[in-house]
């Protein structure tokens, strides 16, 4: 065929034919590649501003959110504070009260050193003649047991034992010729210290047919002074 | 031969490398003008195929079928039917058609071919 030059012409002509429709077609699919690569571009990019506006608007939203969330706690902060300060209005003298309250009985417990009026009694052992049992002339624990009792009862505030403070589970047991308080032993004579009312405690002891009268009938010799001024230390102190 | 290739490649390039901006509307008309034209190349390889190939048929079948691709999805567009659906459709399955029949054709060919080589060979032994 190809070599029929008749035919050559025609051959020419279809190719120049063939040639053309296939640049045309190629020039429209590449142009229109080019377009969409165009189109992608430019969609791309508004999705890419949508989405960060999306996440600009949630993030927003997230901090309404939480803005809310502190207002209401606030808001709940405020109303507590609120109902505490009507309480204190309401309580204020009731608190002063209770705070004088724990201070007293910080002191009956000993975890405060006292300062102030108050007596001291003394109980020594007499002397001994020699004739009767010598036990009938020492000072026994329940002396000093009785003593302290009519203190307590009679309203004082602090007591100690030669200097030893007396909490209020202090334990005073007789050790032979010494008393032992809290697992100190002290020897006669003792002195018993108390604050409080100084009339009245005195008052309380020497009642008639009271203590003082049992311990002078005991043989013992007491001797009471008034004191402006005791210093007795807190138990931790004074167990030290 | 090389020459159809030759003048695809070339176009391609052309079509790449040019910068002209048309409106976005008519986007849809180049997308049935690449199929129009696909269309009649393959329709072309297949009448040449099957000897039945003429200069004329071709390329007013080529441009006719670009433009009434093009007409029809203009007719659409306006008439608010996606008539340009009908278009994509039809050189869709005739793109398809036209494939299937150069692949029967080329197969035919080549077991021919194999079969008379063979005879040759037979032959010459």
């Amino acid at each position: 065929m190809k070599n029929n030059p008749q035919k050559s012409g025609v051959w020419s002509r279809k190719y120049f034919v063939i040639l053309t429709v296939c640049i045309i077609t190629g020039f429209i699919i590449g142009y229109s590649y080019n377009l969409s690569k165009d189109n992608r571009q430019i969609t791309s990019s508004p999705t890419l501003y949508t989405q960060q506006q999306d996440a600009y608007r949630e993030e927003l939203i997230e901090q309404q959110e939480r803005n809310k969330e502190l207002a209401e706690e606030l808001d709940e902060i405020l109303e507590t504070i609120r109902k505490y300060e009507k309480e204190y209005t309401t309580n204020e003298e009731r608190y002063d009260e209770l705070v004088e309250e724990a201070e007293r009985l910080r002191i009956l417990m000993g975890e405060l050193p006292v300062t102030g009026k108050g007596i001291s009694v003394t109980l020594r052992d007499d002397d001994y003649t020699g004739v009767t049992n010598p036990n009938d002339y020492i000072v026994h624990e329940s002396h000093v047991f009785n003593v302290i009792n009519e203190l307590k009862i009679s309203g004082a505030e602090a007591i100690a034992i030669n200097g030893q403070r007396l909490k209020t589970n202090s334990y005073i047991s007789c050790n032979g010729p010494v008393i032992t308080i809290d697992g100190n032993q002290y020897p006669a004579p003792f002195v018993i210290e108390a604050v409080g009312d100084q009339n009245g405690l005195i008052g309380a002891l020497e009642i008639g047919g009271g203590v003082f009268d049992q311990l002078l009938n005991d043989n013992i010799v007491v001797t009471v002074e008034k004191k402006e001024q005791i210093v007795m230390p807190s138990i931790t102190k004074g167990n030290l | 031969m090389w020459l159809p290739l030759l003048g695809l490649i070339l176009g391609i390039a052309l079509g790449v490398l040019t910068d002209i901006e048309i409106p976005s509307v008519y986007e849809n008309y180049l997308s049935i003008a690449v199929l129009a034209a696909l269309d009649t190349m393959f329709g072309g390889i297949r009448a040449q195929l099957q000897q039945v190939y003429d200069d004329k048929v071709f390329i007013t079948g080529f441009f006719f079928n670009i433009a009434l691709a093009a007409g029809l999805a203009f007719l659409g567009v306006h008439i608010g039917v996606d008539l340009y659906l009908a278009a994509i459709f039809a050189f869709g399955v005739r793109l398809f058609q036209n494939i299937a029949v150069i692949r029967r054709i080329l197969i035919t060919r080549w077991e021919e071919y194999r079969i008379k080589k063979r005879k040759n060979s037979s032959e010459s032994r």
